[in-house]
């Protein structure tokens, strides 16, 4: 197995907790109140980014794939459900910030499943 | 391809589950917990919910309560200020349909409790309403058998009475309700129409429980001075004119009738059902989160139970991922055979959890006279917190099965 990239380890570790925080948020009131299929459209969001954060961990070039998506799936969704407060914005930049990071390193990671 | 693979995980899985019966359904009980905690919840703010917005949709959206009290929620009410307000009148009524031209209809009522009998029958406590006519083009009620006063009879105070469903299958078990004469406080009064029969209501605002007569006649029987009649004078706003242009025009005619000068603060409330909305939504809210978090902690519970379980399962069963390895199994099936076994535990434990939610809102339903249903909506919430829990605590165990050498798998024992 590759060699993870402590910035990988900070990027998986902060991509954990966020699932921690964002996943009670799936059968949250106020996302229940958005629309019947919201909670489960949220919850696959959710899955995908804690799934894509395993992948890194594993340092594989399907994780970094998967987190693109996650991370472009959920700004349309925040977008599409004019979720767009401070938090949002945050995590917008962040995201950006944790993308040139893999990209710089998906040369250099195994590309098997 | 895919496809195959897939079902021969979900044989596989099945295969684990059925052969550690009771470590699976151990397993699944922390996430049944979880589900039937929260989509109890859930099913239950929902019925409350709507059984107060039906209660205040009968009230009428476009309806303004003149009261002696305003209706308003919190810790400062300064009661002192309107505890020697008048309360509003028959003559009041009367003088605003004269001055008013925004309303489509204005209505006075009081009510008090009192006996109401027939022959050796008696329903003690009823609600008795003494209105004028045009209640009934403010308040949502329909009859099930007889008719609604004429003006002339509301007008002269005619010994008749409307009863309410409940009040009239305790007064007449075996017998037609109309026609008949009851007696409430020594008066006698016809029966002239049975009001349909509308359930319990949260607000305590069911016709159920209710008698209604005309004003006239119940100066009769009820105290009309008295403030704990609640007199309340109804006011309809006409189409497309808004409660806030209808209720400029009132405040101005109230005050005119009062002789209240400019500048005074006005000794009457003029109260709207969206004040009571604003305070239930609150409290929906607060219960709404309690389950949230109760729930939310025993899903999490649920989840590393299960975590916990694919991990051991992982450990015992190495030698044979190392098996199925060496005969050519690729990682994405080994991720899959471990994947569906934790989204089926955890789906098991979502049905199991729904199942009982389903039940006790079925004994609920029986207990309380109230429609308490599992809506879809909360199914899919259930189905998928469940499936969604199965994937982020079995994927960790599952996708480093899948990353096993071979080899080295095989090895162990």
């Amino acid at each position: 197995m590759l060699a993870r990239p402590k910035i990988i380890t900070v990027i998986c570790i902060i991509g954990y907790l966020s699932v921690l925080f964002t996943f009670p948020q799936v059968f949250s009131p106020g996302i229940k109140k958005l629309g019947t299929m919201v909670p489960a459209i949220y919850g696959i969001l959710v899955a995908m980014h804690f799934i894509a954060c395993v992948g890194l961990w594993y340092y594989k070039q399907w994780g970094v794939q998967l987190y693109l998506i996650a991370f472009f799936a959920k700004i349309i969704f925040y977008l599409l459900s004019a979720q767009t407060g401070p938090v949002f914005y945050v995590n917008a930049v962040l995201g950006i910030v944790f993308m040139f990071v893999l990209l710089k390193h998906y040369r250099k990671m195994n590309p098997n499943l | 391809m895919f496809w195959l693979l897939f079902k021969e995980s979900i044989f596989f899985a099945w295969h684990s589950l059925v052969s550690n019966k009771l470590r699976s359904f151990l397993s699944l009980l922390g996430i049944t917990i979880g589900i039937f905690a929260i989509i109890l919840v859930f099913t239950i703010v929902d019925a409350l919910e709507s059984n107060i917005r039906g209660s205040i949709q009968s009230l009428g959206n476009n309806v303004v309560y003149v009261q002696k009290w305003p209706w308003s929620f919190g810790p400062d009410y300064p009661w002192w200020k309107y505890m020697n307000r008048p309360t509003p009148q028959y003559f009041e009524l009367e003088e605003l349909q004269k001055r008013c031209k925004t309303t489509e209809a204005i209505a006075y009522r009081i009510g008090a409790r009192k006996t109401i009998k027939f022959r050796s029958n008696n329903v003690q406590n009823a609600l008795v309403a003494g209105i004028s006519h045009e209640f009934y083009k403010i308040k949502n009620f329909d009859l099930s058998s007889g008719r609604y006063f004429t003006e002339n009879e509301t007008d002269a105070g005619y010994h008749e009475v409307l009863i309410g469903a409940s009040i009239a299958e305790a007064l007449f078990p075996n017998s037609d309700p109309l026609g008949q004469q009851v007696q409430i406080s020594g008066q006698k009064a016809n029966v002239i129409g049975v009001i349909k029969k509308e359930g319990e209501s949260l607000l305590g605002m069911s016709f159920d429980y209710q008698v209604i007569m005309p004003f006239n006649f119940a100066r009769y029987i009820i105290d009309t001075k008295s403030e704990n009649v609640d007199p309340t004078i109804y006011v309809k706003a006409r189409p497309h004119i808004s409660n806030a242009e209808m209720m400029d025009e009132l405040t101005g005619a109230l005050r005119s009738i009062r002789r209240q000068k400019p500048g005074v603060e006005a000794n009457f409330a003029l109260n709207e059902t969206s004040l009571i909305s604003q305070g239930f939504d609150t409290l929906f809210d607060l219960v709404g989160m309690a389950g949230w978090i109760i729930g939310g902690f025993s899903i999490l519970v649920g989840g590393f139970g299960i975590a916990n379980i694919m991990f051991v399962s992982v450990k015992e069963r190495t030698n044979l991922i190392g098996i199925q390895k060496s005969l050519g199994a690729r990682n994405i099936f080994i991720l899959l055979q471990f994947l569906s076994e934790s989204v089926m535990l955890s789906a098991l434990g979502g049905f199991f959890g729904l199942f009982l939610t389903w039940l006790i809102t079925l004994l609920g339903k029986d207990a309380i006279d109230m429609e308490i249903g599992l809506t879809g909506a909360n199914v899919i919430l259930g189905f998928t917190i469940s499936i969604l829990i199965g994937i982020i605590s079995g994927f960790i165990p599952a996708y480093s099965a899948s990353q096993l050498d071979p080899v080295e798998a095989i090895r162990t024992n």
